[in-house]
């Protein structure tokens, strides 16, 4: 009825116009969404990819390939044994080594270092995130794994092997059960599984003290602030406050490093050895999934081929599982945020 | 019937307001829900064409929903429902059927905080016209510069047309929000707390702007200030609880108001 | 009392020191790793390294690797960018609290540190295989294969940072948009991407960083090549390749030329983690 004159806007145009744009915003929203179950398909992908290539070594061996150790390409007989423990050994010890650094710089960069230090020291400690995989395992081939067998491992041997070079077991070697057996190596190189797991801790720290140090600075202040105020120290403030706070948060953070260590290929690759044996101790060679993968595919055919894919899904299901664990972990500290 | 019945709960809409001008939005019986939760109780009022209706009240009363209803903004949410009529130009705008671009095209918004688009300030306004209808160069330009000069913006930004909206101050960034919605020419302009964001000085260049707009255009503006309500506009519509306790002109509103809610809100008494 | 005070004095003490003797142990062997590479890699540096192929071995350089790098990395980055940037937008614009939106932000999360290898597996499965079979051994490992399973590890990456830059974006542009009768989708490619432009450029960076210096799913897709090629259906060199392979190699001057390269490679990285940085942080100071 009153209509403006100037009014620019012809119904029937304009409703011509609305349909038109609900269908593009339709097509637009398909799109996207197919887009983003890409991200979905790829995870099932590689798992099917690798499970379908890997089904003739699953057929062949049953479950008795996750526990045999052979390795035998001349008879054509696989056991995955050897290089899952060496994921597992490399990965655990990497963890074990990680977690304290990384809790260690962590606090440090959250509640000691004073404030200027704080945004160059993460930077560089990010900075070591930063380097790719190949520059640590060329890294760990030349420089620390000579290193390590001229001045670490003789120590390790002689103090806490059970087969010293003169000869005379320690009275750790003597008394503690099993680290004799850990310790004792006549391997003469460098490469080893704690060599591994050495590189693979450095590899993990930043990973691990970042999300820690993210997660201590999600700890309410207010919180903090009343422990100070009952004298507590700040020793005491992180260990009995921001720990316990946080302790699911950290977990996950620890989980995901581990899913790092366990999936890595390269900077393991150089420094295991690739040894298709299993030693009790640390100090001999031995291989992971990755590292078979890597040193093995591109020459293997049949069966062997099919092993390695097999092998390739027993990696992906094992870091699947932990970094699911890692996630859901993590995320809970995310409710609590949010509540 | 029904339309005296709701005249009869709320005497003065209908009365008032059809005395002053013809009606341009004509609301009733509207309900607003989120989540389940009762928003808007029975909304009815009629808003009257080319003047300047200020709703006001204290936080959390719906009037910002009520106006967010307007242009069914609030269709962009999950779990938002509105129920009702809401007539302009003799068609229910909640209907389902009635289009977004005729709708948002007949009616402009303008928000609280300024948001401009991280484009250029000629583009800005421009963005929006382009959608609605295909233009010459020359035809955009002369309606680009029309809006500027009806925001009042135009001498301030003629010679940085294609520098980025960001560096505008915000009062200027109000400005050209106001310029981007009138672009569109709508009949109806509905400014959110148009000024809560800004200092006094740029407040008042806004003011001064609604003063000049309602020549041509139905304003309906939420403030929480009540000064800017008695300053700026033709009638006032005081909300409370989700419900419309007092919709009349805005002299009556601050003097004489009829209801004790009303005069308790305009005293300071609660709020 | 006094005892008590002094233990826990000193316990706070230890604890502190030790704290600060972990960030110096992480700082050491960061300087350690850049030192080597540094001193190693510049000692090896010289003009060869950029205009001789790796057919020549000893006397050689990297140039085709370093060529192959690049068309690799950027066909990751030129298929992962736009799938990823529409899938990050389906989470933060249409899936905020869906469930299968909110189970594909999490799935998201977990490729983000799936093991590489796999990935390449993956690849070589979908593609390597496929097309040797149907180009009978023409065309088996390429270029192309390595880009794609690059882009399958920089996807999460980018789906990642688009979410999150896209949900720092305020509501209110979006209101303000949508109120001129734009339609949704217009909204989002011109206006909200737009607005979050400089973020989603930091997680493309971070994600070619993170990419470049990935080795082993190339292994088994782009392989390698000793010649220089530019055509992506060709097996093709790359740096992380040939220092795997050259660190590998019993020769010296191998060793030599996989640390021109490592520096090389460790120079990119690092440049272009800085630049992300450089413009995350721009883009703080200009929002704030």
């Amino acid at each position: 009825m009153s209509s403006q004159p100037g009014a620019i806007v012809a119904p029937l145009a304009a409703d011509q116009r609305s349909r038109r744009d609900a269908r593009h915003d339709r097509q637009f929203r398909w799109l996207l969404k197919i887009c983003a179950l890409l991200v979905l398909a790829s995870l099932v992908g590689a798992a099917g990819a690798t499970l379908w290539g890997g089904r003739s070594a699953f057929a062949s061996f049953g479950w008795h390939f996750l526990v045999s150790s052979t390795w035998d390409p001349g008879n054509d007989v696989y056991g995955a044994l050897v290089p899952v423990y060496g994921t597992i050994v490399t990965s655990f010890l990497a963890v074990m080594l990680a977690v304290p650094i990384s809790f260690g710089i962590a606090l440090y960069l959250s509640e000691v270092a004073p404030r200027w230090l704080r945004t160059p020291v993460s930077s560089a400690i990010e900075l070591l995130a930063g380097i790719p995989s190949i520059i640590y395992g060329m890294w760990g081939l030349f420089i620390f794994a000579p290193f390590f067998s001229a001045h670490i491992k003789p120590w390790l041997t002689n103090y806490l092997g059970d087969s010293p070079d003169d000869g005379k077991l320690s009275w750790v070697a003597q008394h503690v059960p099993f680290i004799g057996k850990l310790f004792g190596s006549s391997y003469p190189f460098g490469a080893s599984i704690l060599t591994a797991g050495i590189v693979l801790a450095i590899m993990i720290t930043p990973f691990i003290s970042s999300v820690m140090r993210e997660v201590f600075q999600t700890v309410p202040t207010r919180l903090k602030e009343s422990a100070y105020a009952l004298g507590s120290s700040t020793w005491e403030v992180s260990w009995d406050i921001v720990v316990p706070y946080t302790r699911s948060a950290v977990i996950g953070g620890i989980l995901l490093g581990l899913g790092r260590a366990l999936g890595e290929t390269m900077a393991v690759t150089f420094v295991l050895g690739n040894a298709m044996q299993l030693s009790p101790s640390l100090l001999d060679p031995g291989s992971s999934i990755a590292s078979t993968i890597a040193n093995q595919f591109s020459e293997a055919v049949g069966l062997q081929k099919s092993t390695l894919m097999a092998l390739a899904f027993l990696l992906f299901v094992i870091t699947f599982i932990v970094l699911l664990i890692a996630r859901l972990m993590l995320r809970q500290l995310a409710r609590k945020e949010g509540t | 019937m029904t339309e005296r019945a709701v005249a009869a709960l709320n005497p003065q809409p209908a009365d008032t307001s059809v005395a002053i001008a013809p009606t341009k939005l004509k609301v009733r019986d509207l309900y607003f829900y989120y989540n389940g939760f009762q928003a808007l109780n029975g909304i009815s009022m009629d808003i009257p064409e080319k003047k300047v209706t200020a709703i006001i009240g204290p936080s959390g009363c719906g009037k910002s929903t009520l106006l967010r209803i307007f242009n069914r903004i609030y269709a962009i949410y999950p779990k938002q429902e509105a129920k009702g009529e809401i007539v302009l130009d003799g068609e229910n705008i909640l209907d389902p059927g009635y289009s977004m671009n005729r709708l948002r095209g007949k009616i402009g918004m303008v928000f609280q905080k300024p948001v401009p688009f991280p484009m250029p300030i000629f583009e800005n306004v421009a963005y929006g016209i382009r959608h609605h209808e295909k233009l010459s160069r020359p035809d955009m330009a002369i309606r680009v510069e029309q809006a500027l000069r009806s925001a009042a913006l135009w001498d301030e930004v003629k010679d940085k047309l294609k520098q980025n909206a960001l560096g505008l101050s915000g009062g200027q960034q109000q400005r050209l929000c106001i310029a981007r919605a009138i672009a569109l020419k709508p009949e109806v302009l509905l400014l959110d707390e148009p000024t809560s964001a800004l200092d006094p000085i740029a407040t008042s260049r806004i003011e001064q702007l609604v003063a000049e707009l309602t020549s041509e255009y139905t304003i309906v503006m939420v403030t929480h200030n009540m000064q800017q309500a008695a300053r700026c506009s033709d009638l006032t519509a005081f909300m409370y609880l989700g419900e419309l306790i007092e919709f009349d002109e805005t002299e009556k509103i601050f003097t004489s108001p009829s209801k004790k809610q009303t005069e308790d809100y305009i005293t300071g008494r609660f709020g | 009392m006094g005892a008590l005070y002094l233990r826990r004095r000193i316990t706070n003490w230890l604890a502190l020191g030790l704290s600060m003797l972990a960030t110096l142990i992480g700082l050491g062997f960061l300087g350690w790793i850049l030192w080597d590479t540094l001193m190693r890699g510049i000692s090896a540096l010289n003009l060869r390294l950029f205009s001789t192929i790796t057919a020549y071995g000893n006397e050689g350089g990297l140039a085709n690797a370093m060529v192959g790098s690049l068309i690799i990395d950027l066909l990751g980055i030129a298929i992962a960018t736009p799938i990823g940037v529409l899938a990050g937008t389906w989470l933060a614009e249409y899936a905020h609290h869906t469930k299968l939106g909110e189970t594909i932000r999490f799935f998201n999360d977990i490729l983000l540190s799936a093991p590489s290898i796999v990935m390449g597996l993956f690849v070589y499965t979908i593609i390597v295989l496929p097309s040797t079979a149907l180009t009978h051994g023409n065309t088996t490992f390429s270029g192309f294969a390595g880009g794609v399973a690059l882009a399958l590890i920089a996807l999460p990456v980018i789906v990642r940072t688009t979410d999150e830059m896209l949900r720092l974006v305020p509501s209110t542009l979006r209101e303000a948009a949508l109120s001129l009768g734009v339609p949704q989708w217009k909204l989002t490619t011109q206006i909200l991407i737009r607005a979050a432009r400089s973020g989603i450029v930091t997680g493309v960076l971070l994600a070619l960083a993170r990419i470049s210096g990935e080795t082993a799913p190339l292994l088994f897709t782009a392989f390698g090549n000793n010649f220089m090629t530019l055509n992506p259906m060709e097996k093709m060199a790359s740096l992380p390749q040939i220092i795997y392979q050259y660190a590998n190699d019993p020769g010296d001057k191998m060793h030599a030329l996989a640390w021109a390269g490592a520096f090389v490679l460790t120079m990119f990285v690092l440049l272009l983690s800085l630049a992300s940085r450089l413009i995350l942080s721009r883009n703080k100071v200009s929002h704030d």
